[in-house]
């Protein structure tokens, strides 16, 4: 029996497109029928776009059968269906960043990233829910609903991005969008099963992305394969002179360069600083095996030494409430959105505390110092870089926790990030893909390296991917 | 160091315009729990280090001068807004009550 058009990955759907053997119009209904059949239970989505959706794929399948496969030259995504998280400000559609704060905002613009997935073709399905601002690990925080994790109704499907990594996972999309400041795409492509990106910092544009952390935010994909994220990475990365930190160095053909990728002879790091923390039994089961499977693909694993990422939590925290409570201080509800009695307390929490270490008397002690502890962490991943060619390490100390249980922690976010922060801080990329199961919920390994090295990271991503199949593993959604 | 008192809450809450009311005790509780574990980055000696404020590397980025882009028009950039008076954003009056008519 052929797949499920919902179920295919991005370059399924295009090969089957480019040869007339689908539509357009067909993808964009089996994710429907999907997402109505289980978005009830998951709820992944805040919002959903349907008649628009319909639309363009309507246009794509007639732009499709007039050029022939000739149409994706200009148009790489056409006529692929994907969720956009919902801090992408998306023109005339509806954009909270699952927040009550822009509760029926219409942005009068589009992000780059949004813009630049339009341009190619692609079609938006709806915007996906998130934690309130981006602020959380669990999409708990979101002040609309909680998004739940398809492997386990139970459980929390991680965040920032987790209603993108849901989706995802629950095929009721071909792709999606998400970002991460510092685990957020990483963590929940890791509890939900899939595969995420976190680009170098600078790499991905943030222009009309709804800043968290500025000085970490990167956009990033969610995808179903290590292949689907290096075309979509193609498609969104480069230079924007909408935004300043991106970078002039050029984009790679990623995609291409999977192919050609060899895993013999790479020097892998093992931080043991990042295996020394309390990692859950299977995690640090499914880690080994990886590592021996890593070997057996002819990379040696070298033990190593990373500064304990107990400092980057302290650090991050620091940095991420004090940028929260600078990005924040422009929602007055006079030009847009509601008053500002309308954050939820987790937002509260973060622009207070951020307020506080920028202030006169303590901005030294403590955003100064992180910003000195982020060097050290730049410093540490440089010398790093010259011993190994990539660093693996688990991206999340266990499987996904239950619904409520993120309460329990002062800082859980950070606790359950702690392996995503160094690297956020000193901007490297990273990728997480899945490396097994423990007790039905997914884990995943995650692939690090030095600056712009996304060829490399995507490389060693999908020569794993390609020796372990367990990306195509699915949740049952019962 | 490692406490934060009620009053620096309240403080803090009045200059960032936030109303706290209620939620005091749990926000002392979490600002003094937050900040404690902080204080663990005063192990690391960063006296010789400079501070990195971004990755980039890049310095004095600026936009190319190019005139007649597109821009928001007027009911773009006004459609969001709550209140709105002969075409600008209405905003409350932040020094007294008198208003110019």
């Amino acid at each position: 029996m052929p797949k499920e058009l919902n179920k295919l990955s991005v370059l399924e759907a295009i090969e089957l497109l480019k040869k007339g053997q689908i539509k357009s119009a067909e993808l964009v209904e089996a994710c429907y029928k999907q997402i109505d059949a289980h978005d009830s239970k998951i709820k992944a989505f805040l919002l959903l776009t349907k008649e628009q959706a319909k639309e363009a794929a309507v246009l794509a399948d007639k732009e499709i059968k007039e050029k022939g496969s000739t149409a994706f030259n200009s148009k790489p995504l056409l006529g692929i269906p994907y969720a956009c998280k919902d801090n992408y400000n998306t023109k005339g559609i509806e954009t909270t960043a699952g927040s009550k704060v822009l509760k029926g905002y219409i942005p009068p613009y589009e992000s780059t990233v949004s813009n630049k997935l339009q341009e190619a073709g692609a079609i938006i399905l709806g915007k996906t829910n998130m934690d309130a601002f981006a602020h959380g690990s669990s999409t708990e925080t979101s002040d609309f609903f909680k998004t739940t994790n398809p492997w386990d109704y139970t459980k929390v499907p991680g965040g920032s991005s987790g209603g993108s990594a849901a989706a995802v996972a629950a095929d009721m999309c071909i792709f999606a969008t998400g970002s991460e400041t510092a685990g957020s795409v990483r963590g929940p492509a890791a509890w939900c099963g899939i595969t995420g990106l976190k680009p170098t910092y600078g790499r991905v544009s943030r222009y009309g992305l709804i800043a968290m952390a500025s000085s970490t935010d990167s956009p990033g994909p969610l995808t179903k394969t290590v292949e689907d994220a290096a075309y979509v990475l193609e498609i969104i990365a480069g230079k924007d002179s909408n935004d300043a930190t991106t970078a002039a160095i050029p984009t790679a053909n990623y995609l291409a360069s999977l192919a050609n990728y060899d895993l013999k002879g790479k020097k892998l790091g093992r931080p043991k600083s990042y295996f020394d923390i309390e990692l859950s039994k299977g995690s640090r089961e499914l880690l080994q095996i990886a590592l021996d499977k890593l070997k057996e693909l002819g990379a040696p694993i070298v033990d190593m030494d990373l500064i304990d990422p107990k400092y980057s939590i302290a650090a991050y925290t620091i940095l991420q409430r004090s940028e929260v409570s600078s990005n924040l201080a422009r929602l007055d509800g006079i030009r847009y959105g509601q008053p500002r009695t309308a954050f939820g307390y987790e937002a509260k929490k973060r622009l207070m505390l951020g307020a506080y270490t920028l202030s006169a008397g303590y901005y030294d002690q403590y955003y100064a110092k992180a910003q000195r502890v982020r060097t050290l962490l730049v410093e540490d991943f440089k010398k790093a870089f010259e011993q190994v060619d990539l660093i693996v390490s688990p991206p999340m100390p266990g499987p996904a926790i239950g619904l409520g249980e993120s309460e329990k922690y002062p800082f859980f976010g950070e606790l359950m990030d702690q392996l995503a922060e160094p690297s956020s801080i000193a901007g490297i990329p990273g990728i997480s893909v899945p490396c097994g199961l423990e007790n039905g919920l997914p884990i995943g390994v995650q692939f690090m390296g030095p600056m712009f090295s996304e060829a490399e990271i995507l490389g060693a991503a999908y020569r794993f991917q390609q020796s372990t199949k367990f990306h195509l593993e699915r949740p049952g959604l019962k | 160091m490692g406490t934060i008192s009620k009053e620096t809450v309240s403080k803090i809450a009045k200059l960032v315009k936030l109303d706290v009311s209620g939620s005091e005790e749990k926000l002392v509780d979490n600002f003094s729990q937050t900040i404690k574990y902080i204080e663990i980055l005063d192990e690391l000696d960063t006296s010789k280090v400079a501070a990195t404020y971004q990755v980039t590397g890049s310095i004095n980025v600026f936009q190319d001068a190019i005139t007649g882009t597109a821009t928001l028009t007027k009911e773009q950039v006004l459609q969001n807004a709550p209140k709105k008076e002969r075409g600008l954003v209405e905003a409350e009056a932040v020094f007294g009550e008198e208003r110019y008519a």
